[in-house]
């Protein structure tokens, strides 16, 4: 399986020079014509329904389910209901605790767990490393009810109560995180070389100096795509959330989808409302994925699950 | 699908903690002459943290979970779940014969299967479509990497309102004179989620594929340009065979995210989901939160989890766990 070395150490090399045109002519797979077909049907695959988000949040309900692709009449008050109607404060402000917390706790343990992965010989490793991409597929719907049960016995027989609360949304969400986080800085610290850590070494650092001072610093762009991949954990998850949160504790996720269910039924539903929540609970995400394209689309080929 | 990155020597390293997996991680494994680093001083607490959390929260809920598909669980023992009675393998053959569980096995595969079929040519087609350089690629290729990252929930809220009756999906068909029917109800559903499931996933696929494409050596073209090869054959015979190894892993982690997938037909849907729907994930989810047969709900997680391995064994033999630089070991 060489996808995962390809796509981090070849990053670099993706053009293939550009700007000479017999190159071009060379490394050609399909006549432009057919290629203009293909882009163009994809795109508008894309794009449609990307659109209609857009064109419907600012449409009124009544043109919406009349079917209206583009808006008769057009209003922005669907962003400021959705706020309160929707619970979109309280769970936008949730979703970003919870899946923030998760996204650094998880980088700077996934860091710690991957260093000693990458650069050290030991009994279980391999073991470690294969369960590392056994867990990544564990399905979460085996995983609830456990879960579930676990914590409440946390509750009854140790006092704790985690169970609508951040807290256990947080720790689930950090657990279920790592194993891909773990594996994206695996992948990421091999290309390290070693001669820096060995300087330092013989500079007297410790092991914990070498990984703050050395590892940490080289490897923030690992630790921003394994950070990343744990928000996106946390801000897309529906099940654990929809079973383990009250709701003043819901994030964003289950506040739409509860919000939406409970549409069914009465008179014509908030259309608009949902697709202007929808449009904001996606932005954040569509906006990190931006910024930070070049290095996600490696790590997304690296371990391979979303 | 290791064995094309594999040089010689690294091949010969490989065989060698291949041979030493049976007695796993024997002692001569490790570079026995260099006692330097790696050897002495091992930060191995770092370890600590991670793996406390993945046993906690995830090795004793599923040996819990594993304990659970034995006991005869409902919404009144679930507080006492340790004295609930034990019934041994009866939520299992439940789970088998009476109820829905065999029918939601056929539908979570087939459905996965049907979505990897279309998504496969898709995402082959935009990658082939990408990979020569032209003006505006980074823009298209981030517009096809959008459904990807839209958040499953999203996805699926917006889907729902589109094929809500009479809404933009239906007045469009309307005005070419189809009558689609119900899409969110009856048999029609289960292929609106393989419609939806394949404009959410297919971008996973070219992701892969794209990997594959560059993946093939600037000598390679050069060589099918001499042979003046038409642009078919050099991507049936020249292209395509680079393609094998990333379309199959592909495929595999396309199979378990499908499976595994609870939230775009939970939120497409509802529950309870139309029969039609009514996948693996949806139906362990409803007979625990719904119905509150916690017994029979992990029975039926454990025969799912059973499913998941089949891909997922195929998976880990396929996967290169170790680098070509051992560690301990200097180039």
């Amino acid at each position: 399986m060489s996808t995962a070395t390809t796509a981090v150490g070849r990053r670099s090399g993706e053009d293939f020079r550009p700007g000479s045109k017999r190159q071009h002519e060379v490394t050609r797979l399909m006549p432009g014509p057919m290629l203009a077909i293909i882009l163009t049907l994809l795109c508008a695959l894309v794009l449609i329904p990307v659109a209609y988000i857009f064109l419907a949040s600012v449409n009124s309900d009544i043109g919406v389910a009349r079917g209206e692709f583009l808006p008769s009449t057009f209003s922005f008050e669907n962003y400021t209901k959705i706020w309160t109607s929707v619970g979109l404060a309280t769970g936008l402000a949730n979703s970003v605790l919870v899946a923030g917390s998760t996204a650094v706790v998880s980088a700077l343990m996934s860091i710690a767990t991957a260093y000693v992965l990458v650069r050290y010989q030991f009994r279980g490793r391999l073991t470690i490393l294969r369960g590392l991409l056994a867990l990544q597929s564990v399905p979460g719907t085996l995983m609830v009810l456990p879960v579930f049960v676990l914590f409440s016995s946390a509750a009854s027989y140790l006092g704790i109560q985690v169970i609508g609360t951040q807290w256990g949304l947080f720790v689930t969400y950090l657990t279920f995180a790592m194993p891909f986080s773990t594996w994206v800085m695996v992948t990421y610290l091999r290309g390290l070389p070693r001669e820096l850590e060995e300087a330092a070494r013989i500079d007297g650092a410790s092991n914990l100096g070498v990984l703050v001072r050395i590892i940490l610093p080289l490897s923030w762009p690992g630790v921003v795509v394994s950070g990343i991949f744990a928000f996106l954990l946390g801000w897309n998850d529906v099940l654990f959330a929809s079973v383990m949160t009250r709701p003043e504790s819901q994030t964003a996720a289950v506040a739409l989808q509860v919000f939406g269910a409970s549409q069914e039924g009465g008179a014509i539903p908030f259309y608009g409302q949902m697709m202007a929540a929808s449009l904001v609970c996606a932005a954040p995400v569509v906006i990190l994925y931006l910024i930070f394209q070049r290095y996600l689309v490696g790590g997304l080929t690296a371990g391979g699950v979303k | 699908m290791s064995t094309d990155s594999l040089t010689a020597g690294k091949a010969s390293r490989r065989k060698s903690s291949h041979a030493a997996k049976p007695g796993p991680q024997s002692p001569e494994n490790a570079p026995r002459r260099r006692k330097g680093l790696s050897e002495r001083n091992r930060p191995l607490w770092m370890l600590i943290p991670g793996g406390l959390l993945m046993v906690i929260i995830i090795v004793v809920p599923l040996l819990l979970g594993i304990f659970m598909s034995g006991l005869d669980l409902d919404q009144y023992s679930l507080r006492k779940w340790v004295s609930a009675p034990f019934i041994g393998v009866q939520n299992f053959v439940e789970a088998l014969t009476a109820s829905p569980l065999l029918h939601a096995i056929w539908l979570s595969v087939s459905y996965s299967l049907l979505a990897m079929v279309v998504t496969i040519p898709l995402g082959i087609a935009g990658a082939v479509a990408t990979q020569n350089a032209f003006k505006g690629r980074a823009v298209i290729r981030s517009i096809f990497l959008i459904p990807y990252v839209l958040p499953s929930f999203v996805v699926a809220t917006v889907w729902r309102t589109m094929f809500q009756p009479g809404s933009v999906i239906d007045s469009a068909l309307h005005s070419v004179g189809i009558d689609p029917g119900l899409w969110l109800n009856g048999p029609q559903s289960f292929w609106t989620l393989i419609l939806v499931q394949i404009w959410a996933s297919w971008p996973f696929v070219y992701l892969l594929a794209l990997s594959g494409l560059q993946s093939v050596d600037h000598e390679v073209h050069e060589a099918s340009a001499l042979d003046g090869a038409l642009w078919w054959n050099k991507l049936r015979y020249v292209v395509f065979p680079y393609l094998k190894g990333p379309l199959a892993l592909a495929f595999l982690i396309g199979m378990l995210h499908h499976i595994n997938n609870f939230t775009l037909p939970f939120v497409l849907f509802g529950v309870p989901a139309p029969s039609d729907v009514e996948l693996l994930p949806i139906l362990t989810y409803v007979t625990s939160f719904q119905s509150f047969r916690f017994g029979l709900s992990a029975a039926m997680a454990f025969i799912s989890l059973i499913l998941i391995a089949i891909p997922l064994f195929v998976y880990l033999r396929a996967v290169k766990l170790d680098d070509s630089e051992t560690p301990g070991g200097k180039k």
